[in-house]
């Protein structure tokens, strides 16, 4: 087998730990030059890790954290689906209504949700309630936009298809524009998701006294950059499998695009 | 002496003008033809002819400025299932399979499911693609999704059958294919068919009449009856003839 063979066929486990370990190569060499002070080695955040996890922090374990962290987002996030998806698609259905709210929209979607704090706290306390409404905001105005541009930007021909077969609006609107807005639903979808919990961590900077956010502070007030660079870690790694789960649902959900990407 | 045929659909002085900013384009001039009851008729144009937007006012998708369309003797004010319509771009709904496609007009009706599935495979079956009844659209070529297109406008039904140039978008070899195809269900299952295509010899092997329109407004420019026994032949001479003679009345080259 020749060399291009080789890493045609082991690819999939090959380049995913080759970026890996070029990552890692620059992280120490970068160690090297800027100091152990201010960037700590990829090794003393794996000790800083295996530490952190071992022991509670402000009284909860690492794992406690993480848990408070995903329910914030997990509620917004329904919340925001259960209001945004059918708020979006009935502007992308209906012209009068996409007239009526769209200029309060257009005002309202560039504030960055984390604009919204203050506010929030005004509003909800220091407890659970802004946290949870600064991920709402986020994940309510990605599910708006893209379910609105799905339901925009159905195919007119399929449309004029199901009327031809006698379709009534409503038809035409469980039928085919709800269905072919799908593929742009989910992008919002998977979006959302990282909007929402992106925002977490910007809430839970702010007044948290639990949560992945509250660990990256703990770090920083301890002055152990190790600690704030693994909070980090965890959001990333965090990050990343709800992405890859959601794309998991979306195959289950939208079969008919299987052999795409 | 033969009965006096049923006149099907008709259209009565149809004209039709599409306003932009700058101008305006008159597409359909005064169209009048009768179709009728079985009868495969062929409107043969170039581009720009405006046969789509005729097409598309007899089904009811676009209404035509001045004139009526009358199915049975009565005007139609919409789209409905009594014409189905095949569309060059397919149309098909590309999150449903093949079955839910072809039973689609059913399901609009409120036929159970049962009943649904077994007239759609019965039309999955004469357009031959049993075996698919599962598969989604964008795993079919574009040969066997037309072949979904005419199962589900056929299998809903409909009185009359529109078809805009269904075989456009197709290869030369399977466009053939699709032609014998199309007649041989036609032969099974008659219907009304208006087909539109800018395609010379697909009129003449088609067609029970061929209309000519012209160009940019469209009118009805000349009519042909075609008298040759199907199937034809295209290398028979009566073909050839009539190729020639409706080719020396056509502006197709654009």
């Amino acid at each position: 087998m020749s060399t291009a063979a080789i890493l045609k066929k082991n690819s999939k486990l090959f380049l995913p730990v080759l970026s890996m370990s070029i990552f890692l190569s620059i992280w120490q060499v970068l160690h090297w030059i800027i100091g152990g002070e201010f960037l700590p080695s990829p090794y003393q955040v794996y000790l800083e890790a295996m530490r952190m996890f071992s022991i509670k922090i402000g009284g909860n374990s690492v794992w406690m954290h993480i848990y408070y962290s995903l329910r914030r987002v997990i509620l917004a996030y329904l919340l925001g689906a259960a209001t945004g998806l059918p708020l979006g698609m009935y502007m992308g259905w209906n012209r009068t209504f996409d007239k009526v709210v769209k200029p309060v929209f257009e005002v309202l979607r560039p504030i960055p949700p984390i604009a919204w704090i203050p506010i929030a706290i005004l509003w909800f306390g220091i407890g659970e309630g802004p946290k949870i409404f600064i991920c709402y905001v986020g994940a309510f105005v990605i599910f708006v936009l893209n379910s609105y541009t799905g339901m925009r930007y159905t195919d007119p021909l399929l449309i004029a298809a199901a009327r031809t077969y006698g379709a009534t609006r409503r038809q035409q609107l469980f039928n085919v524009a709800i269905p072919a807005s799908m593929p742009s639903v989910f992008a919002g979808v998977q979006n959302a998701l990282s909007m929402s919990w992106m925002c977490v961590l910007a809430a839970e900077l702010v007044g948290a006294r639990e949560g992945v956010g509250y660990l990256i502070i703990q770090g920083m007030d301890m002055y152990k950059p190790p600690m704030i660079m693994v909070g980090m870690i965890i959001i990333g790694i965090i990050g990343a499998s709800l992405a890859v789960i959601l794309r998991r649902f979306e195959r289950v959900v939208c079969p008919w695009r299987r052999d795409l990407t | 002496m033969a009965q006096r045929p049923n006149i099907k659909i008709e259209c009565r002085n149809v004209s039709k003008s599409f306003v932009t900013e700058q101008y305006t384009i008159n597409v359909l001039d005064d169209i009048s033809l009768q179709v009728e009851e079985n009868e495969f008729l062929v409107v043969l144009g170039p581009g720009q002819s405006g046969k789509t937007t005729l097409l598309n006012c007899m089904a009811g998708i676009i209404m035509p400025d001045a004139g009526q369309i009358l199915l049975d003797g009565k005007t139609i004010t919409g789209p409905g299932p009594d014409r189905g319509v095949v569309f060059q771009q397919y149309a098909l709904f590309p999150w449903k399979t093949v079955m839910d496609n072809v039973s689609f007009g059913l399901y609009i009706k409120g036929v159970e499911k049962s009943k649904r599935n077994e007239v759609a495979q019965k039309y999955i079956d004469l357009v031959g693609l049993q075996g698919f009844e599962r598969s989604f659209p964008h795993q079919l070529s574009g040969g066997m999704k037309q072949r979904v297109g005419l199962a589900r406008a056929w299998a809903n039904g409909p009185e009359v059958l529109l078809m805009d140039e269904p075989f456009g978008a197709l290869d030369a070899q399977t466009r053939y294919a699709m032609e014998k195809e199309t007649l041989s269900i036609w032969e099974k299952d008659k219907r009304t068919v208006v087909f539109v295509t800018n395609n010379v010899e697909e009129a003449i092997y088609l067609g029970d009449r061929v209309i000519v329109l012209s160009c940019m407004p469209g009118r009805i420019k000349s009519q042909y009856p075609i008298d040759i026994p199907k199937p034809r032949e295209y290398t028979d001479p009566r073909f050839l003839e009539m190729r020639r003679k409706i080719s020396d009345d056509t502006e197709l080259s654009l």
